[in-house]
């Protein structure tokens, strides 16, 4: 269509004029997808680091009610799991049997509440890419009485390496024990997070657990994908069923899966282990609240945003008319339709808003590569947030076509009125209007 | 048949709390190839007249006859296209779109409307338009490069792009010097022979009128003479 040619040049008469609205929608389009594509990245990343720092995507631990009434974790022969893991032909990365002390740390009078993970660090490769040492090296954990512990354990109890500490705990029953360990490294904290646990072999935490070496506490699937852990749930479900007792995932109005184990756990009585699986979904379902709550912020002030950017854009078409008030005239006199001259200031408007939203998309790219390269480290409280100590960004293709289509129609809902104006001026009027 | 016919026209503009009759009921008849000067001085009524022709305009009283169709009483789109297919414009201070080079203002009515010629066609009959008035060489200005004359003749070149049987000039000499005045004068009486186009212009000066064939003088609204100069 010709009109697009002349309301191209129309535009560009005015460069100054159309490069600040242009920019104005541009930036618009640049605050929101940051946010749409920190957010779109939020719940991964959380979900990453969650599975990494308790070893998988799907856990099944065993429940037992002592004759005292207490609940004793422990998953006695993981037989019957192993099977449904197989038959239910699930694909994952790998899986992990770990063992856990709750305890206290002892150094030279200075006393640290401590959780200690126990696991084979020989099968757990992975483990050794995401804990990252200050001190000492892994192969230090050759030793059965090794440790690994965070700087900022290590500063609170005013460890070295090879410095021996006790801790003192309760066997899986529930008896006043003690063990001691050696500082075989030191680990860089990872934020709010890092000081969660401390490291150690599992031949000696169920030792002093007194379980059997073969036994665990809890048992982790690490999938290949974060998004698989739903459908992987799904298939894994029946087959656990079939062959072990399991407590429901069942919730009424969408709950939460892991309340509502806890719930069953209180209430009920049975005999021998039941067991529990829980998802790291029911983890993030707590995290998705919070990216609810940050893309319904975002939504409103881009809508703020750009209600000021409409207003700047009607005054600006409004100036406009006025200012070719002679020429619309001249236009109509020579045969152009009402249709025609509201189609030319339209078009005007949406060239404006594709090449604003077009920029805008092309500053977010530089802005998120940018920012994606800046290094936060892994100490940060942000870490949590991070992929590695990276910010990342994802932006759903649909996301990005739906805040396309808003703004360009939002840009020509604020070009409507005065276009209309436009092309309702009566031509001999228009034609001798003084400027 | 009369191409335009005016009867008991009178137009009449609000001004604050009171009127201004502009044209106080004018009668008269314009024949097809006519070559006609509607003069007087300012005030007189001339652009209203002229308005009112072209269909930019509506009467508050009378009718206006285009080729014996009265124009009052029409929408807005019949309006519009009876003045695209029917009249040319060509104004005082040229009007011309600034951001369109002289052969897209020339071509710019062309592509209005339904029924748009096809590329060759509206490529043909531009370039012969352009060649017409006498601008070949500067087809690709835009009218900002261009001298008063020159911008006229494109004004000329344009009004007649969709073949129309009818040009109004309102006073398309005012911002010109004699010299150029009188031929761009020249310019539409050419036409005016060669394609039998009807010419209305409006003027105030003397020596331009006494180039017109047809010649209605007003005075205050009102015709105060009308007389046909022999060829
Ligand atoms: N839109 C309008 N509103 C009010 N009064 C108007 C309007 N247009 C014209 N007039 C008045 O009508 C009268 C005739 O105006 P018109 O423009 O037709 O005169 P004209 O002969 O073309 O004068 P000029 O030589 O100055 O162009 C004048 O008194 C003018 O002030
Ligand atoms: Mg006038």
């Amino acid at each position: 269509m010709k009109l697009i040619r002349l309301a191209l040049r129309n535009l560009l008469r005015q460069k100054r004029r159309s490069i600040l609205l242009g920019s104005a929608i541009a930036f618009g389009i640049l605050f929101i997808t940051l946010i749409n594509g920190f957010t779109g990245s939020f719940i991964e990343n959380v979900g990453e680091n969650f599975s990494n720092l308790m070893a998988g995507h799907i856990f099944i631990d065993g429940v037992e009610k002592s004759s005292s009434g207490k609940d004793l974790y422990l998953i006695d022969d993981d037989s019957r799991i192993m099977d449904a893991i197989e038959k239910s032909g699930i694909e994952y990365n790998f899986l992990t049997k770990r063992s856990e002390i709750r305890g206290t740390l002892l150094f030279e009078g200075n006393g640290i509440n401590q959780s200690i993970v126990g696991a084979d660090w020989e099968k757990e490769s992975y483990f050794k890419e995401r804990i990252i040492l200050k001190e000492g090296t892994f192969e230090n954990l050759s030793d059965p009485h090794g440790i690994i512990v965070s700087s900022k354990i290590a500063e609170r109890l005013n460890v070295q390496l090879g410095d021996h500490v006790i801790v003192k705990m309760q066997t899986y029953t529930g008896q006043q024990t003690a063990g001691d360990f050696t500082i075989a490294a030191i680990s860089i904290d990872t934020g709010l997070f890092g000081s969660i646990s401390c490291y150690a072999n599992i031949l000696y935490v169920n030792e002093l657990l007194n379980i059997g070496p073969d036994k665990y506490l809890t048992l982790g699937i690490y999938l290949n994908n974060l998004i698989d852990t739903d459908p992987v749930t799904a298939k894994l479900l029946p087959e656990l069923e079939k062959r072990i007792n399991l407590f429901s995932r069942e919730t009424t109005d969408d709950g939460n899966p892991f309340m509502a184990i806890l719930e069953q756990q209180e209430e009920e009585e049975w005999d021998g282990v039941k067991y529990r699986l829980t998802t790291i979904n029911d983890l993030l379902s707590e995290v998705e609240e919070i990216v609810r709550i940050l893309n319904i912020a975002g939504l409103i002030i881009m809508l703020v945003l750009f209600a000021i950017i409409m207003v700047g854009i009607t005054n600006t078409f409004r100036m406009v008319m006025f200012e070719r008030i002679q020429e619309i005239g001249t236009m109509r006199a020579v045969g152009m339709h009402r249709s025609e001259v509201r189609a030319l200031f339209l078009f005007e408007a949406f060239l404006l808003a594709i090449g604003g939203i077009i920029s805008g998309y092309i500053l977010s790219g530089i802005t998120m590569f940018i920012i994606s390269r800046v290094y936060w480290g892994v100490d940060t409280p942000l870490f949590m947030l991070l992929k590695n100590g990276y910010m990342t960004f994802r932006l759903a293709p649909l996301q990005i076509i739906l805040n396309f289509v808003i703004v360009t129609i939002l840009t020509l809902l604020a070009a409507f009125r005065p276009a209309d104006k436009a092309a309702k001026l009566e031509p001999a009027l228009a034609l001798s209007t003084e400027k | 048949m009369a191409i335009v016919s005016l009867k008991e026209v009178k137009k009449t503009y609000p001004l604050g709390k009171t009127e201004v009759h502009a044209v106080k009921g004018v009668s008269f008849e314009i024949a097809r190839g006519d070559f006609i000067s509607i003069a007087g001085p300012s005030g007189s009524g001339k652009s209203t007249i002229l308005n009112m022709i072209g269909c930019i305009d509506v009467p508050t009283a009378g009718t206006v006859e285009l080729n014996g169709q009265i124009t009052s009483g029409l929408t807005d789109r019949e309006i519009t296209e009876l003045r695209h297919k029917f009249v040319g414009f060509i104004f005082q201070s040229f009007n011309l779109i600034p951001v369109l080079n002289v052969y897209e203002n020339i071509e710019f009515p062309l592509l209005l409307g339904r029924n748009t010629p096809d590329q060759k066609q509206r490529k043909e009959w531009t370039e012969y338009l352009i060649e017409e008035v006498g601008l070949t060489d500067w087809a690709k200005h835009r009218p900002n490069e261009l001298s008063g004359g020159q911008r006229q003749r494109v004004a000329i070149a344009r009004s007649l792009a969709t073949k129309p049987e009818l040009v109004l000039a309102d006073e398309p000499t005012a911002n010109l010097d004699s010299e150029t005045s009188e031929a761009i004068i020249g310019l539409m009486k050419k036409i005016n022979i060669e394609m039998n186009t009807t010419f209305i212009f409006s003027t105030h000066d003397p020596t331009i009128v006494e180039l017109a064939e047809h010649i209605i003088k007003l005075k205050d609204g009102l015709i105060a003479s009308e007389y046909r100069r022999d060829k």
